[in-house]
């Protein structure tokens, strides 16, 4: 892994769960697979905590083991899924678009667990709905099962592998560790369960605001005596799935920009119907007749089906070539090409990248060079249509930054300059890498400095939460305006200013960091497809 | 290779115009230093998009940044202490869930061993009864070491303690591997042994005695 890579898998890290594990998910990013000893001397932590910081990465799917010969156990780190760390707000968002408040709660508490049984995330989501609503009314534990029945059907929620159930275990000593088996038939199979019970409302007394101690407050009583009807089926968040959903979002997005609303559309209906039977690492999706996409057009679109037929045949003959025409039957067979699209997306990022960064005529040649593929110096020049000199200096600037690269062609075998042909062309994949590294650099850049500021303004913040909290506790216990207008000022104006300005850095770093790694999720799954094709 | 320096006037190789600029021109400067941390730019960074749904997915992000420290899985730092207890640190300790993983999808090594001594050496003894001979009993090794003190040995009470678990491993290793069920044992001993050296005990696997045999082969030490 670059070292871009692992400094933002370190940041987030911490913000998620602290040093300890920290340190420790770092050192086996850094350094692959690793025994419990090894790790536990190399990083100078004492066993217990390398013990449970372990615990917490493996729970959320960031480190799996592995049963090596001799019963060593190897533990390893997946940098790929610990950046993912950074997209959590979109799946959950996602979640709410396409299910409400409930979808939104159930995948949220999935990826803040890792994994969990159903009956428990009913049993929560239950719990933090009946708390927002009015008093007096509860919300239905089936409510919230058929949520999660459709999250799985769509494939949104997947289970994660089983301990194999041991038939006979006196066939010797157990072995260091169970090895996780799933059979894919099973993977969105959902047990029969019937949960019936309603949310509980957490008891307004133990919800005390004059500071009470809260040690006091016994554990809270899980039903442990009752045996769980799905104990040992964990279900974890399918983040492809969710990957599957951005990416028909952004073509979809794509073709809306470039042509219009209808044929949007239509590209949205032929993906969705696509969506359950092409792989999501296929280059294109399965050929749809023009009269299945007919059908299933949806219900408010009334558009006949030469007018339909028009489209298709726009969309296909479209230079982008997101849609292309596999064959004549059933009245034309359509497929999306979802590698090109990608390529496409990919490229648009880099032009844009460009343009912002060097101005218009830098993209102008940057275009120029990406449609013809090779050219010359001259060639430059001239189709672009730049005096030599700037046009020199921007090759030279977009050379330096690595946008562009230089193809030697030599006459001769001895490769002599004078000799040599030097043409500049465009690698979208290698730019593309480029490109991510530096949007890696940017995440973290923008973490480290969220937290700078943070951490500047620690004192003032304590502050400010001291008066709200006393004034939260004095409006509960009933207190005249002008004692609180006391209170309030106890920060003064200048103060309320700095705090003011903190907030709204804060909210422009975070905002930068969540537009960022919408960048980055393209970029990867160009990559990402690329890869899989070679 | 002077090649013909000094002969004539130098040829380039290559069309020198192509570069970009001809002979005799003044170059820019050569730079001497890394380029600026905080470089300037000429054109100014596009605004970032807003609305509806930016707006809430921020929310989620800061409070999601919020939540997630008051979780079980946020695992504290061990605070060194302080030289004054402060009173309100008491008062205002954040209450956080227990969480027990499930430990039949872990490997063993990884559950924590119980310190409590009495209970141990309840079990221990419970285990005793399926294990060989006297050796691997922690409370015998006390018994014998009383024993041996009473003979005036006691100043190599803990370096027989020491040979006793190297013994121990070396019996140990013929049937199972460090990390089985069976060295449980040894393991709880091991770690005590361990905050006490800096020596990995795996170190010694195979029968060294330690730093038994490095004074054999040094001649230096004879003043």
């Amino acid at each position: 892994m670059t070292q871009a890579e692992i400094k933002l898998c370190s940041l987030l890290l911490q913000e998620h769960f602290g040093e300890i594990v920290e340190k420790i998910g770092v050192h086996l990013i850094r350094t692959g697979s690793q025994p419990l000893r090894v790790i536990a001397h190399d990083t100078g932590t004492s066993l217990d905590q390398v013990k449970k910081a372990l615990c917490v990465l493996i729970q959320h799917n960031l480190v799996i083991y592995q049963v090596h010969k001799r019963g060593v156990v190897e533990y390893e780190a997946q940098c790929n899924r610990v950046l993912r760390m950074l997209r959590y707000p979109r799946y959950i968002y996602t979640a709410k678009t396409l299910y409400s408040d409930t979808g939104e709660l159930i995948v949220e508490e999935l990826l803040l667990n890792g994994k969990m049984t159903m009956s428990a995330v009913v049993k929560k989501v239950a719990d933090r709905l009946t708390e927002t609503m009015e008093d007096g009314k509860t919300m239905d534990y089936a409510e919230v099962s058929n949520t999660f029945v459709r999250l799985v059907d769509t494939h949104f929620v997947q289970r994660c592998p089983l301990v194999p159930a041991t038939e006979n275990s006196d066939t010797g000593p157990p072995p260091p560790a169970p090895t996780l088996v799933i059979n894919e038939k099973d993977r969105y199979l959902v047990p029969k369960l019937s949960l019936i019970g309603k949310g509980k409302r957490r008891r307004s007394s133990d919800e005390d605001a004059t500071g009470e101690p809260k040690a006091k407050r016994p554990k809270q009583s899980t039903d442990n005596k009752e045996p769980i009807p799905d104990d040992g089926i964990y279900w974890q968040a399918n983040l492809d799935r969710f990957h599957q959903h951005f990416r028909d979002q952004a073509i979809v997005s794509a073709v809306a920009n470039r042509m219009d609303q209808t044929s949007s559309e239509i590209v949205r209906t032929m993906l969705r119907m696509s969506e359950v039977t092409t792989p999501s690492g296929a280059p294109f999706t399965q050929p749809l007749s023009s009269n299945e996409i007919f059908r299933s057009l949806p219900v408010g679109y009334n558009i006949s089906k030469q007018v339909l037929d028009q489209y298709l045949t726009l969309l296909a003959d479209d230079p982008l070539e997101f849609v292309g025409k596999s064959g004549d039957s059933g009245g034309g067979m359509y497929v999306i090409n979802l590698h090109k699209a990608l390529g496409s997306l990919a490229t648009a990022t880099l032009e844009s990248v460009v343009q912002e960064r060097f101005g218009s005529r830098c993209a102008r040649i940057f275009r120029l060079v990406l449609q013809k593929k090779h050219l010359e110096q001259k060639q430059v020049e001239d189709f672009a249509m730049i005096p030599a000199k700037e046009a020199k200096d921007m090759l030279y600037k977009m050379l330096s930054e690595n946008f562009i690269s230089l193809q030697e062609i030599p006459k001769t075998p001895d490769h002599a300059p004078s000799r040599t042909f030097y043409l500049y062309t465009v690698n979208i994949l290698s730019a593309a890498r480029m490109l991510l590294h530096r949007c890696y650099k940017s995440v973290a850049n923008l973490i480290e400095r969220r937290q700078f500021e943070t951490k500047e303004n620690k004192r003032l913040l304590e502050k400010s939460q001291r008066v709200e909290a006393i004034i939260a506790s004095m409006q509960a216990t009933g207190a005249e305006e002008a004692q609180l207008q006391e209170i309030e000022e106890m920060i003064t104006a200048p103060e309320r200013q700095q705090l003011e300005t903190l907030k709204r850095n804060v909210n422009k770093l975070d905002a930068c960091e969540i537009q960022v790694d919408e960048t980055i999720f393209l970029l990867e799954s160009y990559i990402e497809s690329t890869m899989k094709r070679q | 290779m002077a090649g013909n320096k000094g002969r004539g006037r130098a040829a380039y190789t290559f069309n020198i115009e192509a570069v970009g600029f001809s002979r005799g021109d003044k170059l820019p400067d050569v730079v001497l230093k890394p380029p600026p941390l905080f470089p300037d730019t000429d054109y100014k960074p596009v605004p970032l998009k807003t609305g509806e749904s930016e707006d809430y997915v921020l929310a989620l992000k800061q409070e999601l940044r919020e939540t997630v420290k008051r979780m079980p899985y946020f695992v504290e730092t061990p605070e060194e202490k302080q030289d004054i207890e402060r009173y309100s640190k008491r008062y205002m300790k954040v209450y956080k869930e227990e969480w027990i993983p499930d430990w039949r999808r872990l490997p063993r090594e990884l559950m924590p061993r119980k310190k409590c001594k009495k209970a141990g050496a309840k079990s221990k003894k419970a285990e005793d009864a399926g294990k060989g001979p006297s050796l691997t009993n922690p409370v015998d090794v006390l018994k014998k070491i009383e024993e041996l003190e009473k003979k005036g040995e006691g100043e190599k009470s803990d370096e027989e303690n020491e040979e006793k678990e190297g013994g121990k491993e070396k019996s140990k290793e013929g049937d199972d591997d460090e990390e089985d069920d069976a060295a449980e044992q040894e393991e709880y001993d091991e770690e005590e042994q361990e905050e006490e050296n800096d020596y990995i005990n795996s170190y010694f696997e195979d029968g060294d005695d330690f730093g038994a045999d490095s004074d054999d082969n040094m001649d230096e030490a004879t003043y």
